[in-house]
């Protein structure tokens, strides 16, 4: 099995619903956004296009960040291709950062909390518990939501349903078909890193049926 | 909000297409440059002492990777009491053969300096195989980071064995201006001499290739010739780093004498050694994002492409 | 009522309210703290989906600068940025305070008790609205903004739709035609439901086509972006009209003759020609002669809808012969001059519109064979906030009334005029009818009244004692002007002044225009305030400020009070109930509650009871007794009882949420079963305009100018349009979907996003313009309007703005202590915006919400 998502820009309206669902979903400190949202402008007035374009871990299938790390703890979960980093074996070297070529790994400096000089609140009391100190985090896919059969919560809640996440080594999946028939890309292949995570182009043909949403 | 900290700093890099790495340049990062400077030029030390056999600059050596290094790296990590799990994968990540490095030179050079003489020789190359290890992993643990196109060139791991070396050399001229030991100050001199231009040399080609590649990269140099890093790289690598010796090693081939010069040219090469380290790190730039749909080629926005066949 | 918060896990059902929306969310609390907040996929408020802002509503709740304690102000000074210098008190010394002084007001003359709110927090003010506010015998109520807000929109939705608004039928739309709205793509009324569908239409092939200024988050996914000056969408869109109705002949007839008013013949008076009983009458070229609207035998088959007739001697033309005419000057190349828009792209936008509304064809759905109009025309916010609101609006509304896109499948839907009711009993039940004149009269507007009145539009009230335009005109539903008022004795002389404001979930200060009017206007009152923080209207005139239980603490029986958030098209309908996530947080109480309690201390609690069972529609087996104490649960547990069956009351909510049961085709697409007609001339305008000139006349308004009471669709132009040498820009205001108004930038996973977002915390210039004027990109610069009013941001230079425009997103900017997080993030516009008669919109009470300006590098930058 190699999980992987497809992002379709034509679907995405740069809500960051996404960044905030992922950041609700897994608790996570300032300046951590494993979902986060780049904006592109191009042409000029009035022929101009702007994109968002929302990223995240691409699960890459030859993962630069898993070798370079000296520890292991940055690991390619040999049954569904997930790439992770195990809290509890990271020292926060940050070579991964430096190796990821899609900024999807974050690591904190001190312990932010976003209403800084007034100290964590309840819910970051809480959540912050979930995470370890002084290590890299990153996009898992939210493992712990597909153990409870549950999609990832980036694409659950995705208000465009622009995020489809699927088996792409199952050529019959959804995602599969949408990156066979509708011209799904990689960001940035000539790193070589084989990603995970497809996107549709904005601008493809129409499909022309009717579809009801369920 | 909060203070104008490095995360509102890191916030704002998302808004422009070049961004740059912080991780290891801002607030503790900065140690890991640190912890390479010293690593550097204590291996390169320990190499000339070695072959000059100069004790006091072997002992400075070891000082240098084993403990101002060391600690630096230690410093440096997120969890440094597992440090020694970074020691698990050498087949595959530099900065574990980096840790192996600095372990087999300490005990190398441990050994050199503290065991019997019988034991010197294997001591010695003990150390030597951990210096070499040292002096390439910097480079390579740069050079490995897919995500920096500055970075992952081969020249970069010829560039900072360069620097190890002249930092060594300067170092031990150092140590003679400080009169601590008699060697061949003109030896060292000649090799810096040599060193110093070809670090310039190296410099040069460097930013030549880098600024060939594209991007990202082209961007990196950018911001060190003609950006927000150029006193840093002016100052710190160009002027102080390989102008000062060179000029104060030329006044003492016309005949300027002194222990102060002596100690002038190891002193600017140490600054220049930091300098190009910092500058090269600080103006690591994550790759610029592109794809098939992304427009980043496209000449023409397919909006007005469209309106022209509708209309 | 919530017990054992120790060991608990429990995911609650509740409803948002970081918007107006009210999506549907479940909240996951673990022992004791919420969690996390995820849609409800059982909720056809979002089916499960929500914004960025739904799911930050947790760093609401947690903020620690939250108001939790009520506040007095100690500070005798009020001002502007002025330190209050709050010292907290207990509850019971608040409201004696407050009682005591509602009680002196009372005493003396209740309208001079004001009342101000907004939308965020739509269920309690509706509330407040409907219970407190006649009980307590005053007036004065203005819901702030709605001069910013939908005023324009919201009177055409009444009139055509009979709904409070409008939306797409996304599902089977084909082309859509945005001015100045966001809907489905950001903003704008069931975002996150109308999301999906939008983005389900575009991906099969709907068109999308947005006409704005600025390349907003609608105009990215637009299929083309339509740069246009602000203030003129109403000229585009009579080109549009009359190359539709004049060049292309793309009209249906068949809905144009059956479902409005345009056979109706109208004399040269600008009045319908009517019979002895006062039947408006028509052409029928059948015997050729006028004959009543509804003459049995249906005359209308044979109506004319062009020409020109004599009816008893006098000159008549139908209405949609008026409408050609009136049009007709409005070439696309007279719009092009006002509008910057080339002629040749409106002709080509109007012969697509025309050609997807596929006039003539029809769809068979679930058994019903119906007009198929999969074309659809909406506006909001951006196009219709200038003074020249109602001839814009009425210009872009009819563009889906001449093709018959009204109402019918793929077309604009009014937002759910028509509703059965639950099916096991019949509640709530609301269905607009015809009217005497056949016109369409709306079954419930905002309330779900349960035999819907059916308002027509009432005459002028005759009275200038209220200080408001409301006294004057009366149908828009929200408005704002009464603080511009206050602050104009000229024209308002007469009026009941305020000694006493209590200010409601609203910033008023910053959101209603430059924070001056507002505080000018009440700064001698008594002013109470129920919000969360201590914003700039507390801290600017707040005496006492009363810590509210935000929408997680609390308990709303009809959190979807106005149904207009209910997505449109087929589907669910949904009733929800919004409930605590969590026990309320310090001492923050519920306004309900709070309002209970002072209804009791000040003696008019049993009025109030018999208004509740008004305002909810309370059947009488389950109706408030006028003498018995009512909690708040109480309270909302006879309101679902009464509405679904004493089986589903609070209790059932609790437990399930949301009940929802599916609509069915003929509440959906009503139009085609509907006898009543939708107006395209607005006669009611006509007469209503006489009657307000008459009356200002006679009470000495001078500045009541009633030029744009305009029964048909026209143009000209709005106060930012006036030439001012060395202006040569227009500066406007847009919304991005992770920001609600100014509250959310205090939250800091939003505030986050535009940290990182490369436009919304700067001010958005034309790169070409900026670098003329040396402005290069984050260069510090300074707007400054005609009057003199500044404000200061960072250029962001784009080609994704029209070069005459600068561009700001929502409200930002903050100064209040109260709100350290969001102090100074972001532009404030609002100062540039000047809320008076001549930037006020008469028929609509819309406010002119851009502003001429130039724009200059701040020295020191
Ligand atoms: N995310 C989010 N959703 C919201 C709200 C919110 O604050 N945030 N607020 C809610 C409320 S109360 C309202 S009223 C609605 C508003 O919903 P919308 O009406 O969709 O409001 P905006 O998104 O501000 O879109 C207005 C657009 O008009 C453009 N514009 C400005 N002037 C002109 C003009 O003269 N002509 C044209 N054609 N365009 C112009 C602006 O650039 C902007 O892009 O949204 C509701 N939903
Ligand atoms: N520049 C600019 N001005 C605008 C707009 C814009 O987009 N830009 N939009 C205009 C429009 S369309 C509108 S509708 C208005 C909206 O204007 P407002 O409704 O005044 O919006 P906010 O400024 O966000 O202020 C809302 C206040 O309500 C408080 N609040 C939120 N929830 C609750 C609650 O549950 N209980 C209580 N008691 N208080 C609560 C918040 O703390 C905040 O102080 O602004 C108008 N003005
Ligand atoms: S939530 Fe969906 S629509 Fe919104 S930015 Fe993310 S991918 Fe795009
Ligand atoms: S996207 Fe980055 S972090 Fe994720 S697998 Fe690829 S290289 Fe590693
Ligand atoms: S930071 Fe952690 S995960 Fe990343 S390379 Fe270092 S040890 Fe591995
Ligand atoms: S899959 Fe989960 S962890 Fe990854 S970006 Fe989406 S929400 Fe975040
Ligand atoms: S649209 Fe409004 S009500 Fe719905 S989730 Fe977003 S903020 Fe909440
Ligand atoms: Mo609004």
């Amino acid at each position: 099995m190699r999980l992987g998502m497809v992002i379709d820009l034509k679907r995405c309206i740069g809500c960051y619903g996404c960044q905030v669902s992922c950041k609700a979903e897994n608790g996570t400190r300032p300046g951590t956004t494993y979902a986060r949202l780049i904006k592109r402008e191009w042409g000029t007035f009035p022929d101009v296009q702007r994109l968002s374009i929302p990223l995240l871990c691409n699960h890459c299938s030859e993962p630069p960040c898993v070798d370079v790390c000296p520890t292991g703890a940055s690991q390619k979960q040999e049954s569904d291709g997930i790439v992770f980093v195990d809290g509890d074996v990271c020292v926060g070297c940050r070579a991964c950062v430096m190796a990821c070529p899609y900024g999807a790994r974050y690591y904190q400096d001190r312990e932010h909390t976003y209403f800084d000089s007034e100290g964590p609140n309840e819910y970051e009391t809480t959540r912050y518990l979930e995470h370890v100190r002084g290590v890299v985090e990153k996009c898992d896919f939210c493992r712990h939501r597909l153990a409870e059969g549950l999609d990832p919560a980036c694409v659950t809640n995705c208000m465009s349903k622009a995020r489809i996440f699927g088996d792409l080594d199952d050529p019959d999946s959804e995602v599969s078909r949408l990156v066979r028939e509708e011209g799904g890309f990689p960001l940035t292949p000539e790193a070589g890193t084989e990603p995970n995570v497809f996107y549709l182009p904005p601008d493809r043909p129409p499909t022309n049926d009717r579809q009801v949403t369920p | 909000m909060s203070s104008p900290d490095t995360l509102d700093i890191r916030r704002r890099d998302l808004r422009s297409e070049f961004r740059p790495q912080r991780e290891w340049i801002d607030g503790r990062g900065l140690l890991i440059v640190v912890a390479h400077f010293f690593s550097g030029i204590g291996a390169g030390a320990w190499l000339f002492s070695v072959w000059l056999d100069i004790e006091a600059g072997m002992v400075l050596g070891l000082v240098c990777v084993a403990i101002l290094s060391g600690i630096a790296h230690l410093l440096f990590l997120g969890r440094f009491e597992r440090f020694w799990r970074m020691l698990k994968r050498p087949h595959k990540s530099w900065i574990s053969r980096g840790i192996w490095g600095i372990g087999i030179f300490s005990v190398g050079a441990l050994g050199t300096l503290g065991a019997p003489p019988a034991w010197r020789d294997t001591m010695v190359a003990v150390s030597l195989f951990g210096c070499a290890i040292i002096l390439l992993y910097e480079g390579f643990v740069y050079a490995a980071s897919k995500g920096i196109p500055f970075w992952s060139t081969k020249l970069l791991p010829v560039l900072y064995i360069t620097y190890g070396l002249r930092g060594g050399a300067a170092l031990l001229l150092i140590l003679a201006a400080a009169g601590s030991t008699a060697f061949d100050v003109h030896a060292m001199e000649a090799i810096k001499l040599w060193v110093v231009v070809s670090t310039g040399v190296l410099v040069l080609l460097y930013l030549t290739t880098a600024s060939r590649s594209g991007g990202a990269a082209r961007h990196s140099v950018r911001q060190l010739v003609a950006g927000r890093l150029s006193p840093a790289f002016y100052g710190g690598t160009v002027v102080v780093g390989i102008l000062v010796p060179i000029a104060l090693a030329a006044a003492r081939e016309f005949g300027a004498t002194g222990l102060f010069l002596l100690a002038a040219i190891g002193v600017s090469s140490l600054i220049g050694d930091f300098y190009v380290k910092y500058c090269v790190v600080k103006a690591g730039t994550y790759v610029t994002l592109s794809g098939a749909g992304l427009g980043t080629n496209a000449n023409e926005p397919t909006r007005s492409r469209r309106f022209r066949e509708a209309g | 009522m919530i017990e054992n918060q120790a060991q608990e896990d429990v995911w609650i059902p509740s409803a948002c309210s970081m918007c107006y929306n009210q999506c549907g969310i479940l909240a996951h609390r673990k022992e004791g703290t919420l969690v996390k907040i995820e849609g409800n996929p059982d909720s056809p408020y979002g089916r499960g989906r929500l914004c960025a802002r739904g799911l930050a509503g947790i760093q609401m709740l947690y903020d620690p600068h939250r108001v939790d304690r009520p506040l007095r102000r100690t500070n005798p000074v009020k001002g502007i940025g002025v330190d209050p210098e709050w010292e907290e008190i207990s509850w019971d010394e608040a409201l004696d305070l407050v009682t005591a002084k509602l009680a002196e007001v009372r005493e003396e003359d209740p309208r001079q008790l004001f009342f101000s709110g907004t939308v965020v927090s739509l269920s309690p003010l509706m509330h407040m609205l409907g219970t407190f506010l006649p009980a307590y015998g005053t007036p004065n109520a203005f819901v702030s903004d709605g001069h910013q807000c939908g005023n324009a929109e919201h009177i055409l939705a009444r009139t055509l739709h009979a709904s409070v608004t409008t939306n797409p039928d996304a599902r089977y739309c084909d082309y859509l035609l945005l001015f100045g709205c966001q809907a489905g793509l950001g903003t704008y009324y069931a975002l996150t439901t109308m999301a999906q569908d939008v983005a389900d239409a575009r991906v099969r092939g709907m068109k999308l086509v947005v006409v704005d200024p600025y390349l907003s988050q609608a105009a990215e996914k637009a299929d083309e972006w339509v740069p246009i000056r602000p203030g003129s969408d109403g000229a585009m869109a009579c080109a549009m009209l009359n190359l539709l109705v004049n060049e292309y002949g793309m009209y249906d007839a068949e809905y144009i003759g059956h479902h409005t008013d345009g056979p109706y013949l109208v004399g040269e008076d600008g009045r319908y020609v009517r019979d002895a009983d006062g039947k408006p009458l028509v052409w029928d070229t059948g015997p050729g002669a006028a004959r009543p609207f509804d003459a049995a035998g249906r005359p209308t088959e044979s109506a004319a809808l062009t020409g020109c007739y004599s009816v008893d001697g006098k000159r008549c033309k139908p209405v949609f012969q008026r409408l050609k005419e009136q049009v007709a000057k409005w070439t696309p190349e007279e719009a092009e001059k006002v509008s910057t828009v080339p002629a040749e792209r409106i002709r080509h936008i109007a012969r697509e519109f025309g050609e997807a509304a596929r006039i003539g064809q029809t769809i068979e759905i679930e058994g019903h064979e119906l007009p198929h109009r999969p074309a659809a025309a909406l506006y909001f916010k951006g196009a219709h906030g200038h003074d020249n609101a109602w001839p814009t609006s009425l210009a872009i509304e009819l563009l889906n009334e001449v093709v018959g896109a009204s109402n019918v499948p793929g077309g604009l839907m009014g937002t759910n005029p028509v509703c059965f009711g639950h099916p096991e009993t019949g509640f709530p039940r609301w269905n607009p009818t015809a009217g005497a004149e056949g016109l369409l009269e709306a079954g419930a507007l905002l309330h779900n009244d349960i035999d819907g009145p059916t308002p027509g539009w009432p005459p002028p009230p005759e009275s200038a004692e209220l200080p408001n335009l409301r006294d004057l005109i009366g149908w828009p539903i929200t408005t704002c002007f009464t603080p511009a008022a206050l602050n104009d004795d000229e024209n308002f002389g007469g009026a009941v002044r305020p000694k006493m404001l209590i200010n409601y979930g609203s910033n008023l200060l910053m959101s209603a225009a430059r924070p001056e009017t507002c505080f000018e206007a009440f700064k001698d009152c008594f002013v109470v305030c129920s919000s969360l923080f201590s914003d700039e209207t507390a801290e600017a005139l707040a005496d006492i400020v009363l810590p509210d239980a935000s929408y997680l603490e609390r308990l709303d029986p009809v959190p979807n009070f106005a149904r207009h958030h209910h997505p449109v098209g087929l589907g669910d309908w949904g009733h929800q109930i919004r409930q605590p996530a969590v026990e309320p947080l310090h001492e923050r109480r519920h306004f309900c509650e709070v309002l209970l309690e002072i209804e009791r201390r000040l003696g008019i609690n049993e009025v109030a009871n018999l208004m509740t069972n008004f305002a909810y529609g309370i059947p009488p087996e389950f109706a408030l007794e006028p003498d018995e104490e009512y909690s708040w649960e109480e309270i909302s547990d006879r309101i679902y009882k009464g509405w679904f069956g004493s089986e589903r009351g609070l209790a059932w909510f609790q437990k399930n949420g949301v009940l929802s049961w599916p609509k069915q085709v003929e509440e959906v697409y009503w139009k085609p079963f509907s006898e009543a007609r939708a107006p395209l001339y607005n006669e009611w305008l006509v007469r209503y305009g006489e009657d307000v000139r008459r009356i200002a006349h006679e009470k000495g308004m001078s500045g009541i100018d009633t030029k744009g009471f305009l029964p048909l669709p026209d143009w000209f132009p709005c106060q930012a349009h006036k030439p001012v040498p060395g202006f040569d820009l227009q500066a406007i205001y847009y919304r991005v979907p992770w920001h609600t108004f100014s509250m959310t930038y205090e939250n800091p996973w939003l505030d986050e996003i535009s940290r990182g977002e490369p436009y919304s915390y700067y001010v958005c210039i034309n790169a070409a313009t900026a670098r003329a004027k040396g402005i290069h990109d984050e260069d510090p610069i300074v707007i400054e309007g005609t009057d003199g009013a500044r404000i200061e941001g960072r250029a962001r230079l784009t080609e994704g703005v029209h070069p005459e425009v600068v561009a700001i997103a929502n409200n930002g900017g903050h100064w209040a202590r109260g709100m350290p997080l969001a102090k100074g993030t972001g532009v404030f516009f609002n100062q540039l915006q000047k809320m008076d008669l001549e930037h006020t919109d008469l028929v609509s009470l819309s406010m002119d919400c851009d502003a001429r300006v130039r724009v200059y590098p701040a020295e020191g930058g």
